[in-house]
């Protein structure tokens, strides 16, 4: 990758953040917010990290997400949060240039791989299965790619650090 | 598709699946936090929790645009709230009632000392809208609770005496409600404290046993005079504890009971405590615990407050109804003969407690009341006695006209009654009493800073 800003962001997502948010059973939730400033939200379903941590995408559901996503595209703005239940470790990541793309090949299977890592860390704290997949459940509606160049990334768990910016930036 | 209402999906605030909120700050960047605590204020507001000043925080004050999604707990539907900040605030009711709750769940998620309720942020919900996607089959409602109230208010509305009225309650709770460990105090008319006229599912009644003002879930739902409900398992709000850090802290431990051990379940995991008001004033609170954690919703705290408005109005008609209909001349009936060695009792007149022999009884108003009764009985040879006359007897300073006589008569009754006194006193018709005692009575009057019996076993 030739883009400057990869540098960057390969420093705020160091390996063992990447391995976080990429695969723990995290609880993933999606930012935006538009032209008058109203803020919008959804839950997203799974994340990848490119192999050089540059850039971030997020899946969504379409159906679930479409003035979040009319957002992204008129202004490309977004905030996504990734928090642990067990351990409440939070992580919240900013872009700027967020896009909105189909998914790629193997997305469909770190969408599933996703949902069993997640319904595993619900299940551990007294969620049933069934309960958890069905709020992630994905299966109806059209799945989109938010893929953004997180250009600041911040801890949020609980706390007296909560807030404080991550990886040196 | 119709927009739910926000009253109708109130359960999805219990917070079960936490909330999530988008705020976004003036200069335009979005941000996202998950939430411990919601809270449904009324059909158009909801009070979200302000714990630290973050980005969060900051935005609102720049921004009141918020939108949250929050997960019905059995459902798993997920509903996208649009909010608009409109104030905080930092004591009263609502915002000791979130601070009750956010113990319970700092204390369920491991956050207890991280968590910490510095304001309720208060906004009013602009839109709601269901976030398309599958949902569960809601599971079969528990007994219906409009039918268990109605047979409840049937019940109470036939009883004609206070002591009824509070054991019918209670056992109404059980068979309607299915609510097993229940208690009811009363306001002391110092209004600082509260104690237990009536208890059902605990080993021992706890008749007697007091709580200040202010102290642990029951405390405070009768200082703010608001429900108090809790989900989860709290050290901070247990009552025992409240108890004891308040006796150690305050100059109110010389004036509680702390003889009497409070009822109470060890491991209370949900408590819903509800103030008894009646004529715009508080008459006491009802309590009621489960060791089940989430036990008592949204619905079951909007039954019980329905039920306390008629249990209050219930206790203070019936209070007047017996003032009026007070007979004040009894025929003395014949003395019952009495053997076997003396009962001792002490009246300790700095707190009006009394100890038969080494047993402590009771203090406080009730403990002057029986003093006087048993001066009468073994100065004048009197048995019988009117509430009446009870009321007006310048030896019981009764702290308030309001003061409940009644309520006093029925904890001490109950108190004899547990402690299997030889000393008993039973209703003899319409607002009278009578004194009954299996053994001759010794009277002792100790003086202040006199010594004290050391407490017996149990």
């Amino acid at each position: 990758m030739s883009d400057p800003s990869s540098s960057v962001s390969g420093a705020l997502i160091d390996a063992e953040l990447a391995a976080f948010l990429a695969t723990a059973g995290v609880s993933i939730s999606v930012g935006s917010r538009n032209a008058g400033h109203l803020p919008n939200l959804t839950r997203a379903v799974g994340c990848r990290i490119a192999d050089d941590r540059s850039r971030v995408s997020v899946f969504v559901v379409a159906e679930q997400s479409r003035e979040l996503l009319d957002d992204i595209r008129a202004n490309r703005h977004v905030a996504v949060v990734f928090s642990e239940p067990h351990s409440h470790r939070t992580v919240q990541l900013k872009g700027g240039d967020a896009l909105i793309e189909s998914l790629a090949a193997g997305d469909r299977q770190i969408i599933a791989r996703y949902r069993d890592a997640f319904t595993a860390e619900l299940g551990a704290l007294g969620y049933s299965g069934l309960f958890v997949q069905t709020l992630i459940d994905s299966s109806a509606g059209e799945l989109v790619a938010l893929s953004f160049t997180p250009n600041a990334a911040f801890s949020q768990t609980p706390g007296p650090k909560a807030g404080a910016p991550l990886g040196g930036a | 598709m119709m927009r739910p209402r926000l009253d109708a999906i109130r359960e999805c605030l219990e917070g079960a699946v936490p909330g999530i909120m988008a705020t976004c700050s003036a200069d335009g960047m979005p941000n996202v936090a998950y939430l411990s605590q919601t809270e449904y204020v009324d059909g158009h507001h909801v009070a979200l929790s302000w714990q630290f000043f973050n980005t969060t925080r900051r935005n609102i004050l720049e921004n009141p645009n918020a939108r949250l999604i929050v997960t019905h707990p059995r459902t798993a539907e997920r509903y996208r709230l649009q909010l608009r900040y409109l104030r905080t605030e930092t004591a009263g009711p609502l915002f000791e009632r979130m601070k009750a709750r956010l113990a319970g769940i700092a204390s369920h998620t491991g956050m207890s000392g991280v968590f910490r309720l510095l304001g309720s942020d208060i906004y009013r919900v602009v839109d709601v809208e269901r976030v398309p996607g599958p949902a569960l089959a809601p599971p079969p409602p528990r007994a219906s609770l409009l039918a268990a109230l109605r047979s409840t208010a049937a019940r109470i509305a036939c009883c004609r005496e206070l002591d009824t009225l509070l054991t019918e309650t209670l056992a109404s709770l059980e068979t309607h409600f299915d609510i097993r460990h229940t208690m009811v105090l009363l306001l002391d008319g110092s209004a600082t404290r509260l104690y237990t006229i009536a208890s059902r599912g605990y080993e021992h009644s706890g008749v007697g046993s007091e709580i200040p003002l202010g102290q642990g879930v029951i405390g405070v739902a009768a200082r703010e005079a608001t429900p108090i409900r809790i989900g989860y398992m709290t050290l901070e709000y247990a009552y025992g504890r409240a108890i004891r850090a308040a006796t150690e802290e305050s100059g109110l431990a010389d004036a509680l009971e702390t003889e009497i051990p409070l009822p109470g379940l060890a491991e209370s995991r949900s408590q819903l405590a509800v103030p008894i008001r009646a004529c715009g004033r508080l008459l006491g609170v009802l309590y009621v615990e489960s060791p089940q954690e989430l036990r008592f919703g949204y619905d079951d705290e909007d039954a019980l407050v329905a039920l306390a408005g008629q249990l209050g109005a219930a206790m203070l008609s019936l209070q007047q109804a017996s003032e009026l209909n007070e007979e004040a001349i009894a025929p003395e009936p014949q003395a019952r003969p009495v053997d076997g060695s003396p009962l001792v009792v002490r009246h300790y007149a700095e707190d009006d407690s009394i100890f038969l022999d080494d047993d402590y009884l009771i203090k406080g108003v009730a403990g002057s009341i029986f003093w006087a009764l048993v001066r009468d009985h073994a100065e004048a040879g009197r048995s019988t006695f009117s509430n009446r006359e009870l009321r007006l007897d310048p030896r019981i300073r009764l702290p308030d006209v309001s003061d409940n006589l009644e309520a006093r008569l029925i904890l001490l009754r109950r108190r004899l009654n547990e402690r299997d006194a030889c000393v008993r006193l039973e209703k003899a018709g319409r607002g009278r009493l009578l004194l009954t005692t299996r053994r001759p009575l010794t009277l002792v009057e100790v003086g202040a800073g006199g010594p004290r019996p050391t407490p017996a076993c149990g």
